[in-house]
Protein backbone atom coordinates (compact mmCIF):
# COMPACT_ATOMS: atom_id res chain seq x y z
CA UNK A 1 0.00 0.00 0.00
CA UNK A 2 1.51 3.74 -0.83
CA UNK A 3 0.76 6.23 1.93
CA UNK A 4 -0.91 9.32 0.29
CA UNK A 5 -1.19 12.64 2.24
CA UNK A 6 -2.82 15.83 1.43
CA UNK A 7 -1.65 18.92 3.00
CA UNK A 8 -3.19 22.78 2.86
CA UNK A 9 -6.68 23.26 1.67
CA UNK A 10 -6.91 19.54 -0.41
CA UNK A 11 -6.96 18.34 3.38
CA UNK A 12 -10.33 19.33 3.74
CA UNK A 13 -11.70 17.76 0.90
CA UNK A 14 -10.62 14.53 2.07
CA UNK A 15 -12.05 12.14 4.73
CA UNK A 16 -8.72 12.33 6.23
CA UNK A 17 -5.19 13.91 5.57
CA UNK A 18 -3.34 10.81 5.40
CA UNK A 19 -4.76 7.65 3.47
CA UNK A 20 -3.49 4.63 2.41
CA UNK A 21 -4.05 3.54 -1.02
CA UNK A 22 -3.45 -0.18 -3.35
CA UNK A 23 -1.33 1.02 -6.43
CA UNK A 24 -2.90 -0.68 -9.18
CA UNK A 25 -0.77 1.34 -11.87
CA UNK A 26 2.40 1.92 -11.43
CA UNK A 27 1.93 5.35 -13.35
CA UNK A 28 2.09 8.40 -11.06
CA UNK A 29 -0.10 10.51 -13.45
CA UNK A 30 -2.77 8.05 -13.42
CA UNK A 31 -2.78 7.42 -9.98
CA UNK A 32 -3.10 11.05 -9.27
CA UNK A 33 -6.22 11.29 -11.37
CA UNK A 34 -7.91 9.00 -10.08
CA UNK A 35 -7.06 10.03 -6.45
CA UNK A 36 -7.78 13.35 -7.76
CA UNK A 37 -11.46 11.82 -9.05
CA UNK A 38 -12.02 9.94 -5.87
CA UNK A 39 -11.96 13.31 -3.65
CA UNK A 40 -13.25 15.83 -6.09
CA UNK A 41 -10.03 17.80 -6.11
CA UNK A 42 -10.52 18.53 -10.06
CA UNK A 43 -10.77 22.35 -9.51
CA UNK A 44 -7.47 22.58 -7.73
CA UNK A 45 -3.94 23.50 -8.33
CA UNK A 46 -1.02 21.18 -6.80
CA UNK A 47 2.23 19.33 -6.94
CA UNK A 48 3.56 15.90 -6.05
CA UNK A 49 6.13 14.92 -4.51
CA UNK A 50 6.97 11.20 -4.30
CA UNK A 51 9.29 9.98 -1.11
CA UNK A 52 9.06 14.30 -0.16
CA UNK A 53 10.97 14.83 -3.71
CA UNK A 54 9.01 16.87 -5.74
CA UNK A 55 8.04 15.28 -9.26
CA UNK A 56 8.13 17.61 -11.94
CA UNK A 57 7.09 15.06 -14.86
CA UNK A 58 4.24 12.52 -13.28
CA UNK A 59 3.92 10.34 -16.81
CA UNK A 60 6.84 8.87 -16.94
CA UNK A 61 7.34 8.11 -13.03
CA UNK A 62 6.67 4.60 -11.88
CA UNK A 63 4.72 4.38 -7.89
CA UNK A 64 5.87 1.29 -5.47
CA UNK A 65 3.73 -0.55 -3.02
CA UNK A 66 5.71 1.39 -0.08
CA UNK A 67 6.12 4.93 -1.67
CA UNK A 68 5.39 7.69 0.42
CA UNK A 69 2.57 10.40 -1.99
CA UNK A 70 2.34 13.85 -1.24
CA UNK A 71 -0.20 16.24 -2.25
CA UNK A 72 0.88 20.21 -2.23
CA UNK A 73 -0.85 22.97 -2.90
CA UNK A 74 0.28 26.73 -2.60
CA UNK A 75 -0.79 28.50 0.17
CA UNK A 76 -1.91 32.20 0.25
CA UNK A 77 -2.39 33.47 3.36
CA UNK A 78 0.61 35.64 5.28
CA UNK B 1 23.21 47.74 22.02
CA UNK B 2 24.56 44.77 23.09
CA UNK B 3 24.69 41.91 20.83
CA UNK B 4 26.71 40.27 22.70
CA UNK B 5 24.20 37.33 24.11
CA UNK B 6 24.15 36.91 20.01
CA UNK B 7 28.22 37.48 19.46
CA UNK B 8 29.32 34.54 22.33
CA UNK B 9 27.38 31.98 20.11
CA UNK B 10 29.79 29.75 18.58
CA UNK B 11 28.27 30.12 14.54
CA UNK B 12 27.47 34.21 15.48
CA UNK B 13 30.59 35.96 15.73
CA UNK B 14 31.53 39.56 15.60
CA UNK B 15 32.04 39.24 11.74
CA UNK B 16 28.50 37.69 11.43
CA UNK B 17 26.91 40.90 13.77
CA UNK B 18 28.72 43.18 11.41
CA UNK B 19 27.28 41.34 8.26
CA UNK B 20 24.05 41.72 9.79
CA UNK B 21 25.04 45.53 10.62
CA UNK B 22 25.60 45.99 6.80
CA UNK B 23 22.47 44.41 5.20
CA UNK B 24 18.92 45.99 3.85
CA UNK B 25 16.09 43.57 4.09
CA UNK B 26 12.61 44.34 2.40
CA UNK B 27 9.59 43.13 3.97
CA UNK B 28 6.68 42.56 1.91
CA UNK B 29 3.72 43.05 3.84
CA UNK B 30 3.17 44.02 7.36
CA UNK B 31 0.39 41.82 8.02
CA UNK B 32 0.71 38.58 10.23
CA UNK B 33 4.38 37.33 8.94
CA UNK B 34 5.35 40.67 9.05
CA UNK B 35 4.48 41.77 12.03
CA UNK B 36 6.69 38.41 13.35
CA UNK B 37 9.33 38.75 11.61
CA UNK B 38 9.72 42.98 11.65
CA UNK B 39 10.85 43.28 15.09
CA UNK B 40 12.72 40.32 15.60
CA UNK B 41 15.10 41.23 12.97
CA UNK B 42 14.85 44.85 14.16
CA UNK B 43 16.03 44.08 17.39
CA UNK B 44 18.63 41.56 16.24
CA UNK B 45 20.51 44.39 14.91
CA UNK B 46 20.09 44.61 10.78
CA UNK B 47 20.95 47.67 9.58
CA UNK B 48 18.41 48.56 7.22
CA UNK B 49 14.54 47.55 7.07
CA UNK B 50 12.08 48.23 4.26
CA UNK B 51 8.43 47.74 4.79
CA UNK B 52 5.80 47.89 2.04
CA UNK B 53 2.34 47.74 2.51
CA UNK B 54 -0.76 49.48 1.57
CA UNK B 55 -3.07 48.23 3.50
CA UNK B 56 -4.50 50.30 6.91
CA UNK B 57 -4.98 48.26 10.47
CA UNK B 58 -8.29 46.59 10.96
CA UNK B 59 -9.57 45.66 14.46
CA UNK B 60 -9.55 42.23 13.10
CA UNK B 61 -6.22 42.24 12.51
CA UNK B 62 -4.87 42.75 16.01
CA UNK B 63 -5.38 39.37 17.44
CA UNK B 64 -2.44 38.49 15.30
CA UNK B 65 -0.39 41.60 14.20
CA UNK B 66 0.85 42.33 18.19
CA UNK B 67 2.48 45.35 16.84
CA UNK B 68 -0.53 47.60 16.19
CA UNK B 69 -2.61 49.03 18.93
CA UNK B 70 -6.57 49.46 19.08
CA UNK B 71 -5.80 53.34 18.56
CA UNK B 72 -3.99 52.65 15.57
CA UNK B 73 -7.29 51.02 13.76
CA UNK B 74 -7.59 53.26 10.28
CA UNK B 75 -4.00 54.42 10.20
CA UNK B 76 -1.29 52.81 7.53
CA UNK B 77 0.53 49.71 8.37
CA UNK B 78 4.13 50.35 6.87
CA UNK B 79 3.83 53.80 8.77
CA UNK B 80 2.51 52.53 12.55
CA UNK B 81 5.08 49.39 11.77
CA UNK B 82 7.76 52.12 10.50
CA UNK B 83 7.15 54.16 13.74
CA UNK B 84 7.00 51.31 16.22
CA UNK B 85 10.83 49.89 15.71
CA UNK B 86 11.91 53.33 15.30
CA UNK B 87 10.98 54.51 18.62
CA UNK B 88 12.82 51.23 19.86
CA UNK B 89 16.15 50.56 17.93
CA UNK B 90 17.70 53.89 17.00
CA UNK B 91 20.48 52.76 15.09
CA UNK B 92 18.42 51.26 13.00
CA UNK B 93 17.53 52.48 9.22
CA UNK B 94 13.88 52.19 8.06
CA UNK B 95 12.37 52.78 4.61
CA UNK B 96 8.38 52.38 4.55
CA UNK B 97 6.26 52.15 1.31
CA UNK B 98 2.74 52.85 2.01
CA UNK B 99 1.76 51.38 -1.12
CA UNK B 100 1.47 47.54 -2.40
CA UNK B 101 4.31 46.03 -4.20
CA UNK B 102 3.24 46.04 -8.07
CA UNK B 103 4.72 45.56 -11.64
CA UNK B 104 5.49 49.54 -11.47
CA UNK B 105 7.46 49.91 -8.52
CA UNK B 106 8.86 46.70 -7.42
CA UNK B 107 11.98 46.36 -9.69
CA UNK B 108 12.97 50.26 -8.38
CA UNK B 109 11.85 48.97 -4.73
CA UNK B 110 14.22 45.67 -4.59
CA UNK B 111 17.11 46.54 -6.12
CA UNK B 112 17.38 48.39 -2.89
CA UNK B 113 17.79 45.63 -0.99
CA UNK B 114 19.87 42.58 -0.47
CA UNK B 115 17.09 40.21 0.49
CA UNK B 116 13.21 40.50 0.48
CA UNK B 117 10.82 38.53 2.66
CA UNK B 118 7.61 37.54 1.25
CA UNK B 119 5.48 38.27 3.95
CA UNK B 120 2.38 39.10 1.43
CA UNK B 121 -0.94 37.62 1.18
CA UNK B 122 -1.59 36.99 -1.77
CA UNK B 123 -0.30 34.38 -5.14
CA UNK B 124 0.11 36.76 -8.09
CA UNK B 125 2.64 39.32 -5.86
CA UNK B 126 4.76 36.01 -5.26
CA UNK B 127 4.83 35.63 -9.15
CA UNK B 128 6.21 39.22 -9.27
CA UNK B 129 8.94 38.82 -6.35
CA UNK B 130 10.18 35.70 -8.05
CA UNK B 131 10.35 37.44 -11.24
CA UNK B 132 11.89 41.08 -10.31
CA UNK B 133 14.48 39.05 -7.53
CA UNK B 134 15.49 36.42 -10.23
CA UNK B 135 16.60 39.57 -12.50
CA UNK B 136 17.81 41.54 -10.12
CA UNK B 137 19.75 38.58 -8.35
CA UNK B 138 18.31 39.09 -5.04
CA UNK B 139 16.76 35.85 -2.72
CA UNK B 140 14.32 36.13 -0.45
CA UNK B 141 12.23 34.05 1.59
CA UNK B 142 9.00 32.62 1.65
CA UNK B 143 6.27 32.05 4.40
CA UNK B 144 2.60 31.48 3.42
CA UNK B 145 -0.07 29.99 5.86
CA UNK B 146 -3.33 27.78 5.37
CA UNK B 147 -5.08 27.50 8.56
CA UNK B 148 -2.75 25.59 11.24
CA UNK B 149 -0.37 24.78 8.20
CA UNK B 150 2.72 27.12 7.46
CA UNK B 151 4.87 27.24 4.40
CA UNK B 152 8.43 28.18 4.23
CA UNK B 153 10.99 28.24 1.76
CA UNK B 154 14.16 30.43 0.59
CA UNK B 155 14.17 31.12 -2.86
CA UNK B 156 16.64 32.38 -6.07
CA UNK B 157 19.78 32.03 -3.61
CA UNK B 158 22.96 30.47 -4.54
CA UNK B 159 21.34 29.76 -8.09
CA UNK B 160 18.83 27.71 -6.28
CA UNK B 161 15.61 27.16 -7.38
CA UNK B 162 12.57 30.00 -7.55
CA UNK B 163 9.08 30.23 -6.35
CA UNK B 164 8.17 29.42 -10.29
CA UNK B 165 10.28 25.80 -9.91
CA UNK B 166 8.46 25.30 -7.06
CA UNK B 167 4.93 25.79 -8.62
CA UNK B 168 4.79 26.76 -11.93
CA UNK B 169 0.73 26.62 -12.48
CA UNK B 170 -0.43 29.88 -10.43
CA UNK B 171 -2.98 28.60 -8.22
CA UNK B 172 -6.65 29.45 -8.57
CA UNK B 173 -7.43 27.89 -5.69
CA UNK B 174 -5.42 28.81 -2.14
CA UNK B 175 -7.38 31.10 -0.20
CA UNK B 176 -6.25 33.99 2.32
CA UNK B 177 -6.12 34.11 5.81
CA UNK B 178 -9.33 36.30 5.93
CA UNK B 179 -11.09 33.53 4.00
CA UNK B 180 -9.78 30.47 5.94
CA UNK B 181 -9.34 31.88 9.71
CA UNK B 182 -6.16 31.56 11.44
CA UNK B 183 -4.79 32.21 14.70
CA UNK B 184 -1.89 34.09 15.97
CA UNK B 185 0.69 31.54 16.81
CA UNK B 186 0.59 30.34 13.74
CA UNK B 187 1.75 33.35 11.42
CA UNK B 188 4.14 33.82 14.70
CA UNK B 189 6.13 30.83 14.20
CA UNK B 190 6.00 30.74 10.44
CA UNK B 191 7.23 34.33 10.32
CA UNK B 192 10.11 33.40 13.24
CA UNK B 193 11.50 30.68 10.65
CA UNK B 194 11.07 32.66 7.86
CA UNK B 195 13.25 35.67 9.82
CA UNK B 196 15.58 32.56 10.79
CA UNK B 197 16.28 31.90 7.65
CA UNK B 198 17.47 35.91 6.86
CA UNK B 199 19.68 35.89 9.27
CA UNK B 200 21.43 32.51 8.69
CA UNK B 201 21.98 34.33 5.05
CA UNK B 202 22.69 37.11 5.97
CA UNK B 203 25.90 35.51 8.09
CA UNK B 204 26.04 32.54 6.25
CA UNK B 205 25.60 29.73 9.03
CA UNK B 206 23.61 26.49 8.68
CA UNK B 207 21.22 24.74 6.37
CA UNK B 208 18.65 26.98 4.39
CA UNK B 209 15.69 26.16 3.04
CA UNK B 210 16.71 26.26 -0.32
CA UNK B 211 15.54 23.95 -2.71
CA UNK B 212 13.51 22.62 -0.05
CA UNK B 213 9.72 23.32 1.11
CA UNK B 214 9.24 23.51 4.68
CA UNK B 215 5.30 22.36 5.53
CA UNK B 216 4.98 23.06 9.15
CA UNK B 217 1.18 21.96 11.14
CA UNK B 218 0.42 23.61 13.92
CA UNK B 219 -2.09 21.15 15.20
CA UNK B 220 -0.24 18.14 14.71
CA UNK B 221 3.42 19.72 15.32
CA UNK B 222 4.38 17.56 12.13
CA UNK B 223 7.28 18.64 10.20
CA UNK B 224 7.42 17.89 6.52
CA UNK B 225 10.56 19.03 4.34
CA UNK B 226 10.03 18.24 0.30
CA UNK B 227 12.83 18.80 -2.21
CA UNK B 228 12.20 21.13 -5.54
CA UNK B 229 13.74 20.07 -8.57
CA UNK B 230 15.17 23.39 -10.68
CA UNK B 231 13.28 23.58 -14.17
CA UNK B 232 16.38 24.15 -16.28
CA UNK B 233 16.30 23.96 -19.92
CA UNK B 234 20.20 22.94 -20.31
CA UNK B 235 21.42 21.85 -17.10
CA UNK B 236 24.84 20.55 -18.84
CA UNK B 237 25.39 24.19 -20.44
CA UNK B 238 28.18 26.36 -18.55
CA UNK B 239 27.91 29.18 -20.15
CA UNK B 240 24.39 31.17 -19.94
CA UNK B 241 23.25 33.01 -23.57
CA UNK B 242 23.41 36.78 -23.49
CA UNK B 243 21.20 38.24 -25.37
CA UNK B 244 21.25 42.01 -26.60
CA UNK B 245 19.00 44.24 -25.76
CA UNK B 246 16.55 46.35 -28.33
CA UNK B 247 14.61 49.69 -27.43
CA UNK B 248 11.03 50.04 -27.77
CA UNK B 249 10.97 52.53 -30.69
CA UNK B 250 13.76 50.23 -32.60
CA UNK B 251 11.72 46.68 -32.15
CA UNK B 252 8.63 48.44 -33.55
CA UNK B 253 10.36 49.48 -36.73
CA UNK B 254 12.37 46.27 -37.39
CA UNK B 255 10.89 43.34 -38.98
CA UNK B 256 11.28 41.31 -35.91
CA UNK B 257 8.71 38.88 -34.15
CA UNK B 258 7.57 41.00 -31.24
CA UNK B 259 7.29 37.34 -28.98
CA UNK B 260 5.26 37.76 -25.69
CA UNK B 261 5.82 34.84 -23.01
CA UNK B 262 3.69 36.26 -20.79
CA UNK B 263 0.96 33.82 -19.62
CA UNK B 264 -2.58 34.20 -21.28
CA UNK B 265 -4.58 37.18 -20.01
CA UNK B 266 -1.52 39.28 -18.53
CA UNK B 267 -2.38 42.76 -18.76
CA UNK B 268 -1.60 45.20 -20.23
CA UNK B 269 -2.57 43.47 -24.03
CA UNK B 270 0.21 43.83 -26.71
CA UNK B 271 -1.50 44.11 -29.90
CA UNK B 272 0.41 44.62 -33.04
CA UNK B 273 0.70 42.57 -36.37
CA UNK B 274 4.30 41.45 -35.83
CA UNK B 275 3.11 39.97 -31.89
CA UNK B 276 2.88 36.39 -31.18
CA UNK B 277 1.67 35.25 -27.63
CA UNK B 278 3.78 31.88 -26.70
CA UNK B 279 3.42 31.53 -22.42
CA UNK B 280 7.14 30.42 -21.13
CA UNK B 281 5.57 27.67 -19.99
CA UNK B 282 4.39 26.59 -23.00
CA UNK B 283 7.76 27.54 -25.17
CA UNK B 284 9.23 24.20 -25.04
CA UNK B 285 6.07 22.52 -26.52
CA UNK B 286 5.41 24.99 -29.14
CA UNK B 287 8.75 26.89 -30.25
CA UNK B 288 8.31 24.85 -33.49
CA UNK B 289 5.55 27.46 -34.28
CA UNK B 290 8.86 30.14 -34.43
CA UNK B 291 11.03 30.53 -37.88
CA UNK B 292 14.50 29.66 -36.64
CA UNK B 293 15.83 32.69 -39.33
CA UNK B 294 13.63 35.05 -37.93
CA UNK B 295 14.55 37.47 -35.56
CA UNK B 296 13.02 37.56 -32.43
CA UNK B 297 12.15 40.29 -30.19
CA UNK B 298 10.66 38.99 -26.75
CA UNK B 299 9.23 40.82 -24.12
CA UNK B 300 7.51 39.94 -20.88
CA UNK B 301 6.64 42.17 -17.37
CA UNK B 302 9.47 42.60 -16.13
CA UNK B 303 11.99 40.81 -17.96
CA UNK B 304 12.68 37.84 -16.06
CA UNK B 305 10.50 35.07 -18.16
CA UNK B 306 12.08 36.56 -21.23
CA UNK B 307 15.92 36.33 -20.58
CA UNK B 308 14.76 32.42 -19.68
CA UNK B 309 12.66 32.57 -22.70
CA UNK B 310 16.03 33.61 -24.65
CA UNK B 311 18.16 30.92 -22.84
CA UNK B 312 15.29 28.51 -23.56
CA UNK B 313 15.05 29.38 -27.68
CA UNK B 314 19.05 29.45 -28.01
CA UNK B 315 19.37 26.12 -26.62
CA UNK B 316 17.09 24.85 -29.50
CA UNK B 317 19.21 26.37 -31.85
CA UNK B 318 17.67 29.85 -32.43
CA UNK B 319 19.98 32.64 -32.86
CA UNK B 320 18.65 36.26 -33.76
CA UNK B 321 17.28 36.90 -30.49
CA UNK B 322 16.88 40.10 -28.64
CA UNK B 323 15.36 41.16 -25.86
CA UNK B 324 13.41 44.49 -25.41
CA UNK B 325 13.97 47.25 -22.91
CA UNK B 326 11.61 47.48 -20.84
CA UNK B 327 8.17 45.44 -20.68
CA UNK B 328 4.99 45.09 -21.87
CA UNK B 329 3.57 48.38 -20.34
CA UNK B 330 6.18 50.45 -22.25
CA UNK B 331 5.64 49.03 -25.29
CA UNK B 332 2.15 48.68 -25.10
CA UNK B 333 1.50 52.39 -24.04
CA UNK B 334 4.45 53.69 -27.10
CA UNK B 335 2.33 51.25 -29.46
CA UNK B 336 -0.59 52.98 -28.34
CA UNK B 337 1.21 56.46 -28.87
CA UNK B 338 2.23 55.97 -32.05
CA UNK B 339 -1.65 54.42 -33.40
CA UNK B 340 1.08 51.30 -35.15
CA UNK B 341 -1.74 48.93 -34.07
CA UNK B 342 -2.97 47.11 -37.36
Amino acid sequence: MAKVKYFGILAENVDQAQEEVKVDSENLEELVAQLKEKHSLEAYDFQIAVNRKIILDLSVFKVRDSDEIAFLPAFAGG
Amino acid sequence: MDYSRQTILPQWDEAAQQKLKNSKILIVGAGGLGAAILPYLAAAGVGQLGIIDGDRIEASNLPRQVIYSESQIGSLKAEVASAYLKSRYSELSLVSYTAFLNETNASEIIQNFDLLIDATDDIATRYLIDEVCLAAGIPWVYGSIHQFEGQVSVFNFNNGPGYRDLFPIQSRSAITCSEAGVLGPTVGLIGMLQANEALKIIAGIGVSLSGKLLIYNLLTNSQDIFEISKKQANPSEEHKFRPSFISIADAIQSQAILLDVRTFGELPEVVHKRNIQIPLAELVDRWQNLDLDQELVIFCQSGARSAQAAELLNGLGFQKIKLIKGGAKELAEKLIYEKDIS
